[in-house]
């Protein structure tokens, strides 16, 4: 069913957290998402011309890098692009055939690929390029915030998260229940000013991103000292007159 | 229903070796994910471990091993029996060795199993053996362990835990890469500032709170400005230095006489230094005393002699150390420079860590806490792969010891099983009795001086690659860069059968890959060719193999057994030693066999001490039978975890038949923390000590002394300046003076110093993309997704003079040749250097990938305009473009010059050699 | 975005085939249905050909077209589910249209079902053009010009179609093709407006904002995650030459919107009315075909500010 279902009162809000400060932009947590996807329940995720002149495939997060400038600083970003996991997602309200759906009791938005006709049009709606076309098998897929894991008993309490967060090596990814505002990934956000990505277009993301910050302790003089005006060695002398014990 | 398994085993997707957990379907590979109890990695897994599968669905895999049947280079094999192949290479080594064993030549790549293959090369008795460190960090390596008894990166970590200012230079981001991730990960979580130096603000300099775009091969005089200042500011741990370095050390000052710049020592060989307190010499060790740092003594025979610490704060007071002085060298501004230092000075003596942990030093002293230095530093390529790295590399340790910032907590620390004694080891091993006797000691080592060195009575090299000789005299892990081209100039005198495993030799790891492959396939006036006999062992088809007379067909990391192992590159961490094993979770299916395993049939076959049973024949099955049963030293073996005939003794056991059993048991490792009273200070902590020399890491409980001064390279000095026996060759001798320094200096690189700079005005460096290991991810189908080509990346500003815009072509050249590459503007780059990301292009035909790849189409190697040699004078054969102490590779000497492409040049990369894919005949179609 | 032959051949001959049903309907409505029920019944013999075939050609575009008729389902949410109620709905209203102008060409059920199946074929032209303008991402569909135009283009272009089969049919009639060069001038300036319009409008977002930095950031892009062009890239990444582009308005505005409305006028007057009638059919085709190719590549996706691309 693509209408939007009702948000019961104290349902969660599952959703990743990105750190942008320490994203190190190594990959990782794309090559892991598609490795426990292609094996995973939602079936192979495709790769095309593997060794040849256009090799591509179906990735459900692909990480960027950008370089920013601000009046404060430059740097360079690197930036994991993937389902946002939206509350107000167009993707699945443009969907004809209910394939495309958001789940009442934790906010995840999946595709049954069971039923999905493959007419491309929800990777349309979505502004974030999130979801990607399987040509192997005619349907469209998208990251599934690893529900085979998450709700996973098989597997022990700690691995129930996704294999993105898992698997990241720089700790810049946080999963956990954003409706919950006690939760650490909720006060991840407030402390950091998590923000929306293209909040402009009003698709109200779960996932948030931290920005850039700076380092937090102090670390001394932000100016640079003049140079010591006594001449080379009257410091150190003064230093190395003291007395030393060995 | 499907039958699901999980086996633990380690990864070799790279360098790093972190646990990983195989799970498996039907026998089929399902998934890899990080172990979360392996000390390395915690659980996390980097995109390379994550892309496992697909290496072991690689189509490069080799399945058979081959035998040449066409010219060398042409690809064409037939395929051999195991069987033919150990019988033909047996009949060839056995013949070497009971001639000339020297004739041998065995590379071992990016080996992790070199206590075996060096243990075979000592044991056959060639001194011609190395893996890849001389091609990649020895400057590194031989820096830190002459210095500190430990090095950034293999031997060492920083305190993530306590450090509050962390300065990161030039590092490697596909090495180590998990832990160091880790790491800077915890520094964010804590605050802590990073600040990287590094001309490419990628990876972790893109997350470092300062970018300092230092132009390439000055981070060594940036290091010394940063010491200038400090010196001037009079912020010096000085306790520290008097503790625990040789800074009070007295240096004979008698210039001109056979000890000048030795340490002054008493009748028992003690160092000596000055008590001011009683105002006598005294030998530097005792306890209690005031010793001077600065002045000039008297020494009893009446020669002066000065703290080793007055002559290092004498050189680095000059003005030519001052910011000023040194900024536009480095790119960086001097009031940059200055207030780095005074961070630096601010975080280690105004912020000290207090650790509320008493320890016991070597003295017996008891102090009631732990105080550090929470100023911590690594580095990597950056610094290692310049002719100058080796003094850089110094000068970073010397920094950090007059911060007394080594092995405290917030500073850089050792990981277990260092500190060893400075420096770790013996002299290299050299020949000794008759042919097919082994070396006296493994065959690399470390020279304490002239007598330690590998060279004939004229002083020219002993070994091929003359590492050990006065061209390279710190070569502790030799020059593998420089095997082939040494061995084509030596011809089959000197040597027969070079055995290349697990490199690249012909393509990404030759310093230039036209004239490497062109050597491979030279021959001489009878047509036979100039390095007589070739033998790969590879688990794929690089373009490595296609040069190969032998091909000896390896498994992938998932279908061998393998041992992580203290005696060799060890994964223990600041908090205690570990090794790990790998274990077959595949089945080959294919006709192939661990290199190891053919090592030791091989050892076996030929008779080789250690490796061969008393009634004759192989002593070990396998190398997992090696892993278990060998003994180094009685009780110390391969592994250091559940030995014992019960599994319960660590480093010191009898071997345990069920080792291995107890390793799969225990998740693939073995780990012991260290008590937290060991875990700082380590270098003079008595319990860490007597538990590492308990444990065989270490010969002796004694302190281990740090070395601001570093005598052994001011003994080689003096023999460049005509003292001693044993003397350098004139035409080396101005070398070995200027370059054997025994405090850290800075020059230009070498190459730089030599090359027309108005012509080349620009610097060209390669980075390591996260996401590939060197050259294996472009066989793997997903890692090739995000870079299977590569572009050249110049900062915007140099780009608008010169006319380039985004995707064009252009044509870097330097002074040996030029490489047509496609470019890429950024901000994020010192203005004058350009790079591009390593060992991407790839040759035509090889590593599995269809003709039109654009690997070989668009993806071009940097190294097709790098030399192995500098420029020549004209009068001597050139120089290896090499660091001149360590002979490390110094790849990113390069300078070039660029130039844009005409806009109809075609939408190719150039130079391309030709495909030479492998043409197998198979065994049954061989013609009778 | 990518123009997928499928989709331009879809809205394109749905365009035709429900304008000309509109045109048949409102004639009928009107109550020239009497006069001639062999217009109305070829007229609706070529609909049903006409939009089954654009129809047709839609399923071409689906990854998995058997099963199709599960795009019938979400008519509650989806504009896409919409059109296919809609069209298919269209199909008995046409029918019986056709089956009451057959038997009683002159009765007030025939006059109704006109009316019904005018509407039904607006409505469902409405929901294509919705299927588009309800797209947030896309700043060129998602406005108010989106679902007039293809109101306004089904109304000329099946109007073309209208006076072709009145011409053939009946003979040459003054009043629809009057009414047809009107509707050409009407779409034509339709046309006009929409280009001003997306010409004018400011991008959606900025890179900055996508990635979450804060306002008045410059932010450039650097690498992109994978090298070789993957689905978004395709799909939402399409780019044409601004000079190409122009290139091509221009044959479109000619070819699909002034030619037939000169030959319109042409044929209102008199002058060679089969000739001018087929010839603009024809042009109103290509015309409309080319503006359908343009309607999509010069439509730009948000999620192709992440590759740099200028939205």
């Amino acid at each position: 069913m693509t209408m939007l279902p009702e948000r019961a009162p104290g349902a969660r809000k599952m959703g990743l957290v990105i750190d942008l400060d320490t994203c190190v932009g190594c990959h990782a947590c794309a090559v892991n998402c598609k490795e426990w996807n292609t094996g995973g329940e939602a079936g192979i995720l495709p790769d095309y011309d593997k060794y040849g002149a256009n090799p591509d495939g179906v990735w459900f997060n692909r990480i960027h890098s950008y370089e920013t400038e601000s009046p404060e600083r430059s740097r360079t970003v690197n930036f994991p692009r993937s389902c946002l996991h939206c509350e107000n997602p167009l993707c699945v309200t443009v969907c004809p055939t209910g394939a495309s759906f958001k789940r009442a009791e934790d906010g995840i938005v999946l595709i049954n690929t069971d039923i999905c006709i493959g007419c491309k049009l929800c990777s349309w709606a979505c502004p974030y390029g999130a979801r990607e076309f399987d040509e192997d098998n005619g349907v469209m897929r998208k990251c599934t915030l690893c529900i085979d894991r998450i709700y996973n008993e098989a597997l022990p309490e700690a691995e129930r998260e996704p294999a993105c967060v898992s698997t990241c090596p720089a700790k810049a990814r946080h999963f956990g229940d954003l409706a919950d505002p006690d939760s650490p990934v909720a006060k991840l956000v407030e402390e950091r000013g998590g923000v929306d990505l293209l909040a402009e277009l009003g698709y109200r993301p779960t996932n948030k991103y931290l920005p850039p910050r700076q380092a937090q302790l102090p670390t001394g003089p932000e100016e640079s000292p003049a140079r010591p005006s006594q001449g080379v060695g009257a410091a150190l002398l003064r230093l190395l007159d003291k007395a030393l014990s060995r | 229903m499907s039958v699901k398994s999980v086996a633990h085993t380690t990864c070799y997707m790279c360098a790093c070796r972190c646990g990983i957990k195989v799970h498996l379907e039907d026998g089929r590979l399902r998934y890899i994910e990080g172990n979360r109890d392996h000390p390395i990695n915690r659980g996390v897994l980097c995109a390379k471990g994550s892309a496992g599968i697909m290496t072991a669905l690689s189509p490069a895999r080799l399945s058979t091993p081959l035998k040449r049947t066409g010219p060398r280079g042409s690809g064409a094999f037939e395929a051999i029996s195991w069987e033919e192949a150990l019988r033909l290479l047996t009949e060839r080594l056995t013949a070497i060795r009971a001639s000339d064993p020297n004739r041998l030549a065995l590379y071992t790549g990016r080996d992790q199993s070199q206590s075996l293959t060096g243990h075979f090369a000592r044991m056959f008795g060639t001194i011609n053996f190395a893996a890849h460190g001389g091609f990649c960090s020895v400057n590194m390596a031989a820096a830190g362990l002459y210095s500190l008894g430990g090095a950034f990166w293999e031997f060492g970590e920083p305190d993530w835990e306590h450090a509050r200012l962390f300065l990161l230079f030039g590092v490697a981001e596909d090495h180590d890469s998990n832990p160091i991730k880790l790491g800077l990960a915890r520094l964010k979580a804590r605050g802590a500032k990073i600040v990287s130096f590094n001309p490419v603000r990628t990876g972790y300099s893109a997350i470092a709170d300062e970018f300092i775009a230092v132009t390439p091969g000055t981070d060594g005089l940036l290091v010394l400005a940063l010491i200038h200042c400090l010196l001037e500011a009079g912020q010096i741990d000085t306790e520290f230095l008097v503790r625990y370095t040789n800074a009070h050390h007295l240096v004979i000052d008698v210039p001109g006489s056979a000890e000048h710049g030795l340490i002054a020592r008493d009748a028992e060989g003690r160092a000596l230094a000055f008590d001011r307190t009683a105002g006598t010499l005294v030998a530097a060790e005792s306890l209690d005393i005031d010793p001077a740092l600065m002045g000039r003594f008297t020494l009893p025979d009446g020669r002066a002699a000065r703290p080793a610490f007055a002559l290092l704060a004498e050189r680095y007071s000059e003005a030519s150390y001052a910011p000023e002085a040194v900024a536009a060298r480095c790119g960086v501004d001097a009031a940059i420079i200055r207030r780095l230092a005074a961070q630096i000075a601010e975080a280690a003596f105004r912020h000290p860590v207090v650790l509320e942990q008493p320890w016991t030093d070597t003295a017996g002293r008891r102090h009631e806490r732990m105080v550090g230095r929470p100023v911590a530093m690594h580095a990597m390529r950056g610094i290692s792969a310049h002719s100058n790295g080796f003094h850089s590399c110094r000068a970073i340790h010397v920094l950090q010891m007059l911060i007394g910032a080594v092995d405290t907590p917030g500073s850089w620390r050792y990981k277990s099983p260092y500190p060893k004694p400075i420096p770790g080891g013996g002299p290299p091993g050299r020949t000794v009795g008759p042919p097919g006797t082994p070396l006296d000691a493994a065959p690399l080592g470390f020279p304490l001086g002239p007598q330690d060195l590998l060279v004939d009575e004229e002083g020219e090299a002993l070994r091929l690659d003359r590492a050990f000789s006065w061209e390279a005299p710190l070569a502790i892990h030799g020059l593998m860069h420089m095997a082939i081209a040494r061995a084509f100039e030596a011809g089959a005198q000197k040597i027969d059968t070079l055995l290349l495993f697990m490199s690249n030799m012909a393509w990404n790891s030759a310093m230039n890959p036209g004239e490497t492959t062109r050597m491979l396939c030279a021959t001489d006036a009878h047509g036979e060719y100039r390095i007589p006999f070739v033998v790969v062992a590879d688990a794929f088809a690089s373009e490595t193999v296609a040069y190969a007379d032998l091909v000896l067909p390896d498994t992938t990391y998932l279908e061998r057994y393998d041992c992580i192992s203290l005696l060799d590159r060890p994964i223990g961490s600041a908090h205690g030693p570990a090794d790990a094993i790998r274990v077959p979770v595949l089945d080959p299916g294919r006709d192939v066999r661990p290199f190891q395993d053919v090592l030791i049939e091989l050892a076996g076959r030929l008779g080789l001490a250690d490796f061969t049973a008393a009634r004759g024949g192989p002593l070990y099955a396998s190398y997992a039978d090696y892993i278990v049963r060998h003994q180094r030293r009685p009780g110390i073996g391969p592994l250091a975890g559940f030995r014992g005939a019960d599994g319960t003794a660590v480093g010191r056991g009898e071997p345990n038949p069920e080792q291995l059993r107890r390793y799969v048991e225990n998740g693939g490792f073995w780990s012991q923390h260290l008590p937290p009273q060991q875990l700082y200070y380590k270098f003079a902590n008595r319990d860490y000590l007597a538990g590492a020399q308990q444990m065989g890491f270490i010969g002796s409980a004694e302190p281990i002394v740090l070395q601001l001064y570093l005598e052994p390279l001011q003994r080689l000095r003096l023999a460049a300046e005509g003292h001693g026996a044993r003397v350098p060759p004139q035409r080396l001798r101005a070398r070995i003076a200027r370059y054997c320094d025994p405090l850290p200096i800075w020059y230009l690189p070498l190459e730089q110093a030599m090359s027309e700079r108005s012509r080349y005005p620009l610097h060209a460096i390669t980075q390591r993309p996260m996401a590939m290991y060197h050259s294996w991810g472009s066989q793997n189908a997903w890692l090739r997704q995000i870079l299977p080509e590569n572009r050249l990346y110049l900062h915007r500003e140099l780009a608008a003079e010169l006319g380039i815009e985004d995707e064009d072509w252009v044509w870097v050249e330097s002074r040996t040749g030029r490489v047509k590459a496609r470019a890429r503007t950024m901000s994020g780059v010192n203005r004058h250097t350009v790079w591009t990301w390593n060992a991407i292009g790839k040759r035509a035909g090889a590593w599995g990938l269809k003709h039109d790849a654009p690997e070989f189409t668009r993806g071009f190697l940097l190294n097709h305009v790098i030399s192995e040699f500098l420029p020549g004078n004209g009068a001597d054969a050139p120089q290896s473009n090499s660091d001149p102490v360590t002979g490390q590779a110094a790849w990113f000497d390069l300078t070039v010059r660029l130039e844009r492409c005409s806009p109809d040049s075609p939408d190719e990369t150039a130079p391309r050699p030709d495909a030479n894919p492998l043409h197998i005949t198979p065994r049954s179609e061989k013609p009778t | 975005m990518r123009p997928a032959a499928s989709i331009l051949l879809l809205t394109t001959l749905t365009g035709f085939a429900y304008g000309l049903l509109a045109w048949l309907g409102l004639d009928a409505a009107a109550g020239a249905a009497a006069a001639a029920p062999t217009l109305l019944l070829t007229g609706i013999g070529l609909v049903v050909v006409l939009a089954t075939a654009g129809l047709a050609a839609s399923a071409l575009h689906l990854g998995r077209r058997e099963r199709a008729w599960r795009a019938f389902s979400q008519w509650r949410s989806s504009w896409l589910s919409r059109e296919g109620v809609a069209a298919l709905l269209t199909y008995p209203v046409a029918l019986a249209f056709a089956a009451s102008a057959y038997h009683s060409p002159a009765a007030p059920l025939t006059r109704l079902l006109g009316a019904a199946a005018a509407l039904a074929g607006l409505g469902t032209v409405y929901c294509t053009a919705m299927i588009y303008g309800s797209l947030k991402p896309i700043r060129q569909w998602h406005n108010p010009h989106t679902a007039p135009d293809y109101l306004v283009f089904a109304l000329f272009s099946g109007g073309t179609l209208f006076v072709l089969l009145h011409t053939v049919v009946i003979g040459a009639g003054g009043w629809p093709a009057a009414l047809a060069a009107a509707a050409a001038a009407a779409a034509l300036l339709a046309k006009l407006a929409y280009w001003r319009h997306i010409d004018r409008q400011a991008p959606l977002a900025t890179l900055a904002s996508a990635i979450g930095m804060a306002h008045g950031t410059v932010v450039r892009p650097l690498d992109a995650p994978h090298f070789t062009e993957n689905f978004v890239l395709r799909e939402m990444g399409f780019q044409i030459a601004r000079r190409h582009g122009m290139t091509l308005r221009r044959i479109a505005l000619g070819l699909g919107f002034l030619l037939p409305l000169l030959l319109s006028l042409l044929g209102a007057s008199g002058g060679a009315p089969l000739v001018s009638s087929a010839l603009a059919v024809v042009c109103a085709a290509l015309g409309l075909l080319t503006e359908r190719w343009l309607f999509f590549a010069q439509a730009t996706h948000v999620s192709a500010l992440y590759y740099g691309r200028s939205i």
